[in-house]
Parts: C-alpha cells; sequence; structure tokens
C-alpha cells in the first residue's frame, strides 16, 4: 500500500522569543511531488526544514512524514573536516549500517562526473571551493536515492551550468522521489520543481500553492515582492529589504 | 620510518628547549659562586661524588608514583568532564574542581601523611589530587566547543550515540587530551616531588629535599635535569602518539 502523502504539516507554530516566524501552517507534499517552498528571506524557511528534520522543536502544531529515512540537505554543507570528500559522500551508508554495493558505486562514479568532482575524491574540505563543498554536500544526501528529500537551498555557490546539470541527474535518478525544495531564487524552481508553495508575507503562513510555470506570472504581478538582482536573478524580498537593496 | 621521523623531530624540538635552559644555566653560574650555580660542566662532571646508592630505585620509584597518581586523574579527570558536559553537571564540577584546586598541596600532602602514614600513598594521592581538577575543567571545555552543526546533521541521519560520539565529541576531545597530558605530566612532576618531601623516605623529592638541606647544590641540580629530561621525553613520546594516531584531526582544524 502507498502513502497518499509524504509529509503532512498541520497547524504549525514557532516563535523565536516575541518573532513569529511560523504562523498555523499547514500544507502536505504528495508520494512523488516535487515542490518549491518560496518565500521571502527571513521568512523561517530553514526553521521549518529544520523542524521537519527533528533538529528544532515547533511550539504547537504537529507534522508527519511518510518515511522512516529523509534526507534533509542543510544550507551549509556539513561537511566533517577530518574525512575526505569519499569518505564524507559514503558516511551515511557507514551510519545507517548499509553496504556500498557495485551499484551504489556505480552511481558515486556518476554523481562526481556530474558534479565535476572526480579528481577531488581523496581531497579534504579545506581543499574546496564553496561550490565544490555544496556539491559533495548533494552527492552524500542524493547517492542513497531516498524516497523524501528536503533540501535547504541546496544550490547556493554552485555556478549556473553545474546547477542544471546537477538538477538535470536529480530529475533522472529521482524521478519517483518526493522532494520539498527550499529557495529564495524563482529561476531554480521550474528546473525542478512542479508546484510552488508560495509566501508572500516575511512569516510562513497560508501559503498559496501554484504550479511552477504559473510562477512567473505571479511575480509579475506582485511586483513589491520579487525584484531582479544584479545578477539578473528573481529573488523574494520583503517589502522593507527592497528598500534598502 | 615516517612514525620514528616524528619521533625524532618532537624530541629535537623538546631539545632545542632544554638546550636553551642549559644555556642560561651557564650563563647564569658564572656570575654566581659554585655553591649557589654550579655550572653544567661541574654538575656532570661530579656525578660520581654525589650520586646516592640505587639512584634507580629512586628514579623508578619517582616516575611510578607519577604515573599511577597522574594515570587516576587523567582518567577520573577525563571521564568526571564527559560525564557532567552530557548530564548537563558543568556548574557544579566546576564548584568542586574550583574549590579542589584552590587547597594548599602542602596542607593536603600532611592530611594524606597523617592519614596514610609514609609510604607511596602520599605523593600518589597528591599527584591525583592536584591535577584532577585540571583535567576535568578542560575536559569540559573541550566538550563545549563540539561542532553543533556537524551534531546536526547526525541527528538528521539518526545516528546512534556511539557514532555521535566518534564523530563530534572525539574530534573535540583529541586536543583536550592530548594538552591535558602535556600540561598535567609537568604539574605531576612537581607535585609528586612536593608528595615525596612530605611523606616518604625514597624517591627523587626525597633526594632533592636532603641535598636542599645540606646545600649541596650540584646534587639538587643533577635532579632537576633528570626531572626535566624526563618530561621533555615524555612530552616527545606524547607529542608523537598523538601526530602518528590523531592527525587527521589537527590537520583539517588547522586548515579549516
Amino acid at each position: 500500500m502507498t502513502a497518499q502523502f509524504m509529509i503532512r504539516v498541520d497547524q504549525l507554530n514557532k516563535s523565536f522569543g516575541s518573532h513569529r516566524v511560523i504562523d498555523d501552517l499547514s500544507f502536505s507534499l504528495a508520494e512523488g511531488e516535487r515542490t518549491a517552498l518560496f518565500a521571502p528571506s527571513g521568512a523561517g524557511k530553514t526553521t521549518l526544514i529544520r523542524i521537519l528534520t527533528g533538529v528544532e522543536k515547533a511550539d504547537s502544531g504537529r507534522f508527519t512524514l511518510m518515511d522512516a529515512e529523509p534526507v534533509t540537505l542543510f544550507q551549509e554543507p556539513r561537511l566533517f573536516p577530518f574525512l575526505t570528500v569519499e569518505e564524507n559522500i559514503f558516511l551515511p551508508f557507514k551510519i545507517k549500517g548499509k553496504n556500498v554495493t557495485n551499484e551504489v558505486q556505480r552511481r558515486y562514479e556518476r554523481w562526481l562526473e556530474v558534479c565535476e568532482l572526480s579528481d577531488s575524491r581523496r581531497y579534504y574540505p579545506y581543499q574546496l571551493s564553496g561550490g565544490m563543498r555544496q556539491k559533495t554536500a548533494l552527492v552524500r544526501g542524493l547517492l542513497g536515492e531516498p524516497r523524501l528529500l528536503m533540501m535547504d537551498e541546496p544550490f547556493q555557490s554552485i555556478s549556473a551550468g553545474s546547477k542544471q546539470n546537477i538538477i538535470a541527474h536529480i530529475r533522472q535518478t529521482l524521478p519517483h522521489s518526493s522532494i520539498l525544495f527550499v529557495t529564495h531564487i524563482a529561476e531554480e524552481i521550474p528546473m525542478l520543481a512542479q508546484t510552488v508553495l508560495l509566501f508572500k508575507n516575511t512569516l510562513l503562513s497560508c501559503p498559496e500553492r501554484v504550479s511552477a510555470a504559473d510562477l512567473q506570472k505571479e511575480i509579475s504581478i506582485s511586483n513589491s515582492l520579487f525584484i531582479t538582482n544584479e545578477n539578473n536573478r528573481t529573488s523574494a524580498l520583503n517589502v522593507t529589504n527592497k528598500e534598502i537593496l | 620510518m615516517k612514525n620514528t621521523r616524528t619521533f625524532i623531530f618532537s624530541l629535537r624540538n623538546d631539545a632545542i628547549g632544554l638546550a636553551l635552559i642549559v644555556a642560561v644555566w651557564g650563563v647564569a653560574a658564572i656570575f654566581y659562586p659554585p655553591y649557589i650555580i654550579p655550572s653544567p660542566l661541574t654538575v656532570l662532571t661530579e656525578i660520581p661524588t654525589y650520586l646516592p646508592d640505587h639512584f634507580a630505585y629512586h628514579l623508578g620509584i619517582t616516575l611510578y608514583r607519577t604515573v599511577i597518581g597522574f594515570g587516576a586523574a587523567y582518567i577520573i579527570g577525563t571521564l568526571l568532564g564527559i560525564l557532567a558536559f552530557t548530564k548537563k553537571w558543568v556548574k557544579p564540577l566546576n564548584s568542586l574542581m574550583l574549590a579542589l584546586q584552590v587547597m594548599p598541596g602542602v596542607i593536603l600532602g600532611v592530611i594524606f601523611l597523617l592519614m596514610f602514614g609514609i609510604g607511596s600513598a602520599t605523593p600518589i594521592l597528591l599527584v591525583a589530587c592536584l591535577t584532577l581538577p585540571t583535567m576535568a575543567i578542560n575536559t569540559v571545555n573541550g566538550l563545549a566547543r563540539k561542532d553543533q552543526v556537524l551534531e546536526e546533521y547526525l541527528v538528521s541521519l539518526k545516528a546512534k550515540p556511539a557514532e555521535i560520539a566518534r564523530y563530534i565529541y572525539l574530534p573535540a576531545l583529541v586536543p583536550v587530551l592530548e594538552s591535558n597530558l602535556s600540561l598535567g605530566m609537568s604539574m605531576a612532576v612537581k607535585v609528586v616531588v612536593l608528595g615525596e618531601f612530605i611523606g616518604t623516605q625514597d624517591g627523587l623529592g626525597y633526594l632533592l629535599n636532603n641535598a636542599r638541606i645540606f646545600f649541596n647544590m650540584k646534587e639538587v641540580f643533577f635532579y632537576l635535569v633528570i626531572l626535566l629530561l624526563f618530561t621533555l621525553v615524555f612530552q616527545a613520546i606524547q607529542s608523537a602518539i598523538f601526530s602518528i594516531f590523531f592527525k587527521k584531526y589537527y590537520f583539517a582544524a588547522e586548515k579549516a
């Protein structure tokens, strides 16, 4: 029997002191669905991922993950400085007591090619650029082909060309995985997500669910919320930030 | 071969330190008469005139007391630090250890002498009690610097406590274990001499005390050199062991 939802969030609330970041948030992610969570900076996206991952507690509300082994890709690479690229990538297998089969080894080699890390497998994190560290973290999270993947701004510091290759490879190798993908860069969304949970306030509350294709239309309507920055990328910003920038 | 080189390199650094001390001593000896500061050469050439019978026994018993007392403090202090950190008893432990630390060694030594009589118990207990607080407090402080972000990552993987200990706690502990060993052993050597002053009739501390009473400064300087050599050789061995077995933790931390 297959589960209808991979993630179900019900009336979740979270505040830091008097600053509320998640307010009565409810949404769900269907099995096999790839959804982007698009919200202004500081809106509590990372906090939501941390709550779903179990490293942060919500003040109230509840959530259900229909997978015992969800994978989270955090905003920072979180690589172990005393392990090489290869050791970092295989660490989840070691922790979970899983064997590295020939099939896994083959996938690993392919991922290294896609991420241009083949020659860096024996390097330590301090020997890598920011983008290479981020790619290593991506390979580490994706190699096990998780059924449920939560990603928090996973393509930061990765060049546009590499990003396209990596996303294409994710779509090819994980066609049935459910992905919740947090970003504030609009251009990344149609590349990976089918649907978008759109938050227009600097608070995660009452999302509007739109298709990734419709996002561009939404952006042109809500001019006060989205601006195009100097790199010609559309980012979600709150109105006060826009003035500062 | 590589390990031998590492050990020789550590020993070389310590030898440079020793050479500097001997040089300063040699210069000081020029300005003071030999009955106050004898020259290094005089101390060396006149060894046969003052070296006591059974010197090896005295040296051995001092090393034994140092290793047992400090070994116990090192193990118990580290375990106490880990326990206090994991059980969140950091403040009570700090208060207790600070109280122990301000206790004057001479007073504590006399108490142990009255309790256990003349013998090895006094120097061993004195070494253990006076070095333990530093071990425990340093361990707690080292663990407080563990990498929280990487720990969260392991929690997200549902890692077992043993794996969190291996990948998070051990890397945080390694530098502390080394500095505790280095700092603690130097302290232990000083304290064991005090303990042997107070409560024994053998060991280098006892010999040093006798030589001091009779103003036999050549003998006094000889024992000081022996204690210094012991500490330096120990530091070289310890430094080599850590750089061989735990090199990756230092290497990565230095470059990060």
